[in-house]
């Protein structure tokens, strides 16, 4: 289903702008000692490169998260303390994988083929689609084919949104770093998939930066004092560059869940943690 | 695809027609439409070389000026020059479009893009698939047994997502033309790099869609459907060997026609060309979030879809 032409035209684009052969050749000077590339390339240049984040991107396989390989953008091992709401959410919950799942219990959203939502839909090991136009960045999951609108016509935070599966998020760039902010959301989603909750009144923000042509580096920082006694900073993941994927359709539709739980997802207990294709 | 275009050309003047004498299908187009044939009349070939080059340019930079000029008298200009000055406009789709309520098919208001009224005979096949599809509204529903996927949660594509009366926004990217539907936060993409239809595509909800340019409609060609929704809300059939066209035209700044044709030979006996269907730009709309949710679901039925057999108040 990926086609290799899907980014001829935009990486084709983004080679001409960006040129990283050009940028890194700029990058080595004449028998100096060596610069960091960033700081050797004039800031045109950096800007060129890093303010381009479009293009189909897909997590590394870290693995570095027990049970949960490839699915630790939002890290428990970094979660600081629950609040006693957060605790009871958190208790509550009957995840689909990890340690804590118990078979036949399982009360995930996605089994009900709800929509997922930021943070958790940012976690999930699948492709995932930038593409940037004046005012917007878009954001193209191929987890339930859901898309999602970074606002970046300079719009503050709403003061009060609905609250929703998405949230409302606004984005900025703060040097190389696209920083996007969401409010607004509901508590019908896990911020991950072990049951740690998301609140009306989490804050997240994601920070994104292009480390090389190849690779984005995401950082995801939850601010949910109703849920949470800190703020929970992860650390940055990295996502690899794939030039020649394109987002395949994927549905999440009720009459082919159940098969589909049968034959992919596997029981709960097991902690399989292949929730992929 | 001789008898395609034929009855293409057939239907829109069945349909202009029509509309004409019921004086509804003009109704909010009569102060722009006129300005896409007309300019300001002098007759001096000098002043109409420069006006013309003048206009050029305001065409060029300046949709709105060109929305906002009214000319008073006119004289048509050559079809030539007419398609040289619309073509930096009509290629440009962007924008939130909201489907006019021209409520041609009754009890539902605005979602007559596929039209029944235009539907060729079905093949056997086809009839029994119909025969079998209870609809949530319509002439054939009946309350309690209702089965459209939609009242599942199931996602929604072409063509029944383009009919539904919610609003919808084209984003034009080189490549391709993306399509947001309000209507469960659907998004199809359409490849317009040249590619051509998969020969065999895995059966999908959206299709494989590809789009080209003939002149100034955005011709869009999609294969590679799944059999698992229905062409419209009243359950006729959509399969596996269904070949949608939908062909895009800015009739002016603030107008999308839009049309929709199909062709399944195992369904229907001869191509189904529905009339031109038109949209309003809406640049102060933005999409809202409205995902269809299982558990939403049944209050959502109840306070807004209403049992079937009852003309539904359509969304939003």
């Amino acid at each position: 289903m990926r086609h290799p032409l899907l980014f001829s035209i935009g990486v084709f684009a983004a080679a001409l702008a960006c040129s990283p052969i050009l940028f890194s050749q700029s990058s080595q000077p004449k028998g100096t000692k060596e610069e960091p590339a960033a700081a050797a390339a004039s800031p045109s240049q950096k800007k060129g490169l890093s303010h381009d984040l479009s293009g189909v991107w897909m997590q590394y396989d870290d693995g570095t998260a027990p049970g949960f390989a490839r699915m630790n953008g939002v890290d428990d091992r970094t979660r600081p303390p629950l609040t006693p709401w957060g605790q009871e959410k958190f208790d509550a919950a009957k995840p689909l994988m990890g340690p804590r799942a118990v078979g036949g219990q399982e009360d995930s959203a996605a089994l009900h083929c709800d929509p997922s939502g930021p943070p958790q839909l940012l976690i999930l090991p699948n492709p995932c689609e930038i593409v940037q136009i004046p005012g917007r960045t878009f954001m193209f999951f191929e987890e339930y084919h859901i898309w999602r609108t970074v606002w970046t016509d300079g719009r503050p935070l709403p003061k009060d949104a609905d609250p929703s599966w998405l949230g409302t998020s606004v984005g900025h760039w703060e040097g190389d770093t696209f920083v996007v902010e969401t409010v607004g959301f509901n508590d019908k989603v896990w911020a991950d998939l072990s049951g740690n909750p998301r609140s009306e009144q989490m804050h997240l923000t994601e920070r994104y930066r292009r480390l090389n042509h190849d690779t984005l580096e995401q950082q995801i920082i939850i601010d949910d004092p109703k849920s949470y006694t800190k703020t929970w900073v992860s650390p940055p993941k990295l996502h690899k560059l794939e030039p020649k994927w394109e987002i395949a359709e994927w549905f999440c539709a009720s009459s082919e869940l159940q098969t589909y739980d049968k034959d992919v997802r596997k029981p709960s207990g097991g902690a399989s943690t292949e929730p992929g294709k | 695809m001789e008898s395609v275009e034929e009855e293409v050309k057939e239907a829109k003047e069945k349909f202009i027609r029509v509309s004409l004498r019921d004086g509804h299908f003009f109704g909010s187009l009569t102060h722009s439409f006129p300005q896409l044939f007309f300019l300001p009349g002098r007759s001096s070939g000098l002043w109409r070389v420069c006006s013309l080059a003048l206009l050029l340019v305001i065409f060029a930079f300046s949709p709105k000026l060109f929305a906002q000029a009214n000319p008073q008298s006119g004289k048509p200009l050559e079809g030539a020059k007419v398609q040289e000055v619309a073509t930096p406009l009509s290629h440009d789709l962007s924008g939130v479009w909201m489907q006019y309520r021209d409520g041609d098919v009754p009890g539902t208001p605005g979602m007559n893009g596929v039209n029944e009224h235009y539907r060729p005979p079905l093949t056997s096949w086809g009839q029994a698939q119909f025969d079998s599809a209870h609809a949530l509204q319509g002439n054939k529903a009946i309350a309690g047994k209702e089965d459209n996927s939609a009242l599942r949660c199931e996602p929604s594509g072409p063509p029944q997502v383009l009919i539904l009366p919610n609003p919808w926004e084209i984003v034009q990217v080189p490549g391709r033309v993306l399509m947001f539907f309000e209507e469960q936060h659907i998004w199809r993409e359409i490849w317009t790099d040249g590619r051509a239809l998969p020969k065999d595509s895995d059966p999908s909800w959206l299709g494989y869609s590809v789009g080209h340019w003939e002149g100034d409609t955005f011709v869009v060609e999609t294969v590679g459907f799944n059999d698992k929704e229905w062409v419209d809300l009243y359950g006729n059939p959509r399969t596996p060997t269904t070949h949608l066209t939908e062909r895009y035209r800015r009739l002016n700044h603030d107008t999308l026609e839009q049309q929709i044709i199909i062709e399944d030979p195992r369904v229907y006996t001869k191509p189904w060309v529905s009339p031109p269907k038109l949209h309003k730009l809406e640049p102060g709309w933005e999409l809202a979030e409205w995902f269809c949710v299982l558990d939403e679901n049944k209050d959502y039925d109840q306070a807004v879809r209403k049992p079937a057999g009852v003309a539904p108040a359509s969304g939003k």
